[in-house]
């Protein structure tokens, strides 16, 4: 496949890539109910930056007005403190869009963050290639001046 | 982008005087190469090769492979459409991990950005013996060992009890090898560690699950044969400026587990560590258990200098995820109303 | 023994600092409860028909679950806590079963990693000080440069130490407000900044003095203090109490497909 067309095939899937490796991390399959989808749009109004997944709590309006808050599932902040992580990164009264899968126990709002951008559709965080390309500095430099990480 | 503002000041201190552009081996007080520090083990380079391929990837191959893996980074870090809709109903048609929810965003994984370089050779495989980089064949008491592992486990769905759970899901060692020994890259994240050398003791920290080594040096005294602690008994001492260690006393738990599957107590693993320049520590390890291989078989991983801090990774403590998976089984067995035949 | 043939009794690095390598450990029962107290029956009472009795989640371990008398390694005897603060430690022990954080095999945080009932192992070089702790593989790399603030809460800390002389002085920051003192409910809140003070009195002693800044939770700077003995068996060696599987029970007991007690589960 020519690079062009694989970037476009990517494009639209902003999720993770496999990488499957020998031993396979817990799965998402059985925390999340692949029939129970989910998009939620309101502000974070709490991060917990733990381990083994980080979570971002979100308040959104349901139809009958009443708000509820949902936990999304991140991955290991570890990784975006050493990509420049900081506390004033993402904070309380942001507003988020996500879409993912809520957990297979209903009872709880609980939901896989599988997109999880601003509400102009950019990426909460970006990923480095360890490369130092051009384009990400420039990219780091645009979401700074946006006051953003 | 790379976070240089957390570079360990460990690596400034260790830079030495250059002299006709060659490298001076950092040394600690006792005069024995200095090994400390934060590194990582991330790479591209699987564990084991593909059938029929070379030891070494061509430049271009391993240009094309890490390109593509920088390319998909680019892809993924572009914006998604604000006004998308919710995912489908039944699945998004991820696979392997991601378990056909989605996973999460790929900015939080980091699963390394590099073929693994070692002594100049782009490798194929960390594996180097056997010559096919593969895992060598194992005993016929070994399958048996393992068949009847299996067997014990079928008789529970995985859901069934958090002992169900592989040991990493339960927050009680590290993924995979990454502690091990041997110490092997998860290809998730946070394939880091962190060094401190005494004269008498080394200390090794995995990031993941924060298991600690601790290699006493010295003529080993051989620990009682039912005291077997996790990641085994090591000691290490010195050949000229490669640190021998050799481990053995594996918990049993650890031997029902990924690469060390059905071994025996006999298993004692071997591992050299050598500063190859200033931003490299080159690890090999051999793996010999005459009862369970066929043969000892034995790797090459580069370990390369961490820019950055290796954090605490506490997972016990805010494992919402454990709970998340048990008590969906159960609320899933109660929708399908009765009992679920296990997975398999 | 004069003050001058202790110190020149004491190992040094190469480097000439103070050789605190090896595996230490606090004596007496800091763990129980900081502050000076009377023996009691347990850790959480309800009441009796004469006297308060132990709680029906601890009423099995009898003596084995009493707390010692203590003569309290707080300086000056009290914890300052603001009013707020007090009645929340006091609800802390009422509710001791459901809040210590020991009890899920959690990660103990500082100083109360240093005084838990189970040894730690030093590790220190010309560029590093490492401690393994035993209980629940805690750990702390001390850094000898100081990184920046922490970005993130967590249970541990991020401390950077440096020399006074002979006294080796590691300031942490960055705690989450997880972590107890002790079992007798003693906490704090995520503003909490510890300096600790290492000080070798002798070749097997060490002076741990911990001063405790947190003014949301008390009205000045307190500082405990206690002498750290090593271990000086041949033998000796940090062991592993890896304690999460210990406790899945307790946690995840009632999310068995068949519970234990359940009709399915017996």
């Amino acid at each position: 496949m020519r690079k062009n067309q694989t970037i476009l095939a990517l494009i639209g899937l902003a999720t993770v890539v496999t990488v499957v490796p020998l031993m396979a991390h817990h799965a998402f399959g059985a925390e999340f109910d692949r029939d129970a989808p989910i998009r939620l749009q309101g502000p974070v109004v709490r991060l917990e930056w733990v381990n083994p997944h980080a979570w971002i709590h979100l308040e959104i309006t349901k139809e009958d007005g009443t708000n509820e808050v949902w936990m999304v599932e991140g991955g290991t902040p570890n990784t975006l403190l050493r990509r420049g992580l900081r506390r004033d990164c993402l904070t309380p009264g942001t507003e988020i869009i996500v879409d993912g899968y809520q957990t297979k126990d209903h009872s709880l709002t609980r939901a896989n963050g599988r997109d999880v951008t601003f509400t102009d559709g950019t990426k909460i965080f970006l990923g480095s290639s360890g490369t130092g390309a051009p384009y990400e500095a420039e990219m780091l430099a645009a979401r700074q001046q946006q006051g953003r990480c | 982008m790379i976070a240089m503002s957390g570079f360990s000041s460990d690596v400034k201190a260790q830079v030495q005087t250059q002299t006709d552009g060659q490298w001076v081996m950092p040394r600690t007080a006792d005069g024995r190469p200095d090994l400390q520090g934060n590194w990582t083990n991330a790479t591209i380079t699987p564990i084991q090769r593909r059938r029929d391929q070379d030891a070494v990837y061509s430049l271009e191959e391993a240009s094309r492979l890490e390109g593509g893996r920088a390319a998909r980074t680019e892809a993924l870090n572009q914006p998604s459409d604000p006004d998308r809709v919710a995912p489908p109903v039944g699945g998004d048609g991820s696979t392997g991990a991601a378990g056909g929810v989605g996973g999460y965003n790929y900015f939080w994984i980091d699963a390394g950005d590099r073929v693994a370089m070692f002594d100049g050779e782009l490798r194929t495989s960390l594996i180097v013996d056997p010559a096919d980089g593969r895992y060598p064949s194992r005993t016929d008491a070994s399958r048996q060992r393992m068949a009847e592992a299996s067997q014990f486990r079928r008789q529970f769905g995985q859901y069934d009890n958090p002992e169900n759970r592989p040991l990493a899901e339960r927050c009680i060692v590290s993924f995979g090898s990454n502690a091990g020994p041997p110490m092997l890259p998860n290809y998730f994240y946070n394939n880091n560690y962190t060094i401190v050398q005494t004269p008498d003791h080394i200390m090794i920290m995995t990031e993941m699950v924060h298991d600690v080594r601790i290699i006493r040096m010295g003529t080993p005294k051989p620990l009682p044969e039912h005291v077997k602690p996790w990641f085994g008994d090591s000691w290490g001492h010195w050949e000229g400026d490669t640190l021998v260690v050799e481990t053995t006393n594996f918990s049993p738990t650890q031997l029902n587990r990924g690469q060390l599957s059905g071994a025996t107590d006999n298993l004692k693993i071997t591992e050299r560590f050598t500063r190859a320049d200033e931003y490299t520590l080159n690890y090999e390890f051999t793996v010999d258990d005459q009862e369970t291989w066929t043969d000892t078989w034995s790797g090459e991983v580069p370990f390369t200098r961490l820019p950055g801090l290796v954090y605490e990774y506490a997972c016990h403590e805010g494992n919402y995820a454990m709970f998340n998976v048990l008590s969906g089984a159960r609320a899933q067995e109660r929708r399908e109303g009765g009992r679920q035949t296990p997975e398999r | 023994m004069s003050a001058d043939a202790q110190t020149a009794e004491i190992p040094r690095t190469q480097d000439g600092r103070p050789d605190m390598n090896g595996i230490w450990q606090a004596l007496g029962n800091a763990h129980w409860d900081i502050e000076p107290h009377a023996a009691r029956a347990a850790l959480q009472m309800q009441p009796g028909p004469v006297v308060p009795v132990p709680a029906k989640p601890v009423l099995a371990f009898g003596a084995v679950g009493s707390v010692p008398s203590g003569v309290g390694v707080v300086v000056g005897g009290e914890i300052p806590y603001l009013p707020e603060a007090r009645a929340k430690k006091i609800e802390n022990q009422e509710n001791w079963s459901e809040r210590d954080p020991e009890i899920k095999c959690y990660l103990p945080g500082v100083p109360r990693a240093t005084y838990m009932p189970f040894p730690f192992q030093i590790f220190q070089s010309s560029s590093h000080f490492f401690i393994a702790y035993e209980y629940a593989g805690a750990l702390r790399n001390i850094y000898m440069e100081d990184p920046g603030p922490a970005q993130v809460d967590s249970w541990m800390g991020q401390s950077v130490g440096h020399w006074e002389g002979d006294t080796f002085v590691a300031e942490g920051s960055g705690f989450n407000d997880q972590t107890w003192f002790d079992r007798a409910g003693n906490h704090h809140s995520a503003s909490m900044t510890v300096v600790e003070r290492y000080t070798m009195t002798s070749p097997d002693h060490i002076l741990y003095e911990a001063t405790i800044e947190d003014p949301e939770t008390f009205s000045r700077p307190w500082m405990i203090r206690m002498p750290l003995y090593r271990h000086v068996n041949e033998d000796a060696r940090l062991g592993q109490f890896k304690c999460v599987e210990f406790v899945e029970e307790l946690m995840y007991g009632q999310l068995r497909k068949n519970p234990i007690g359940s009709e399915e589960g017996r």
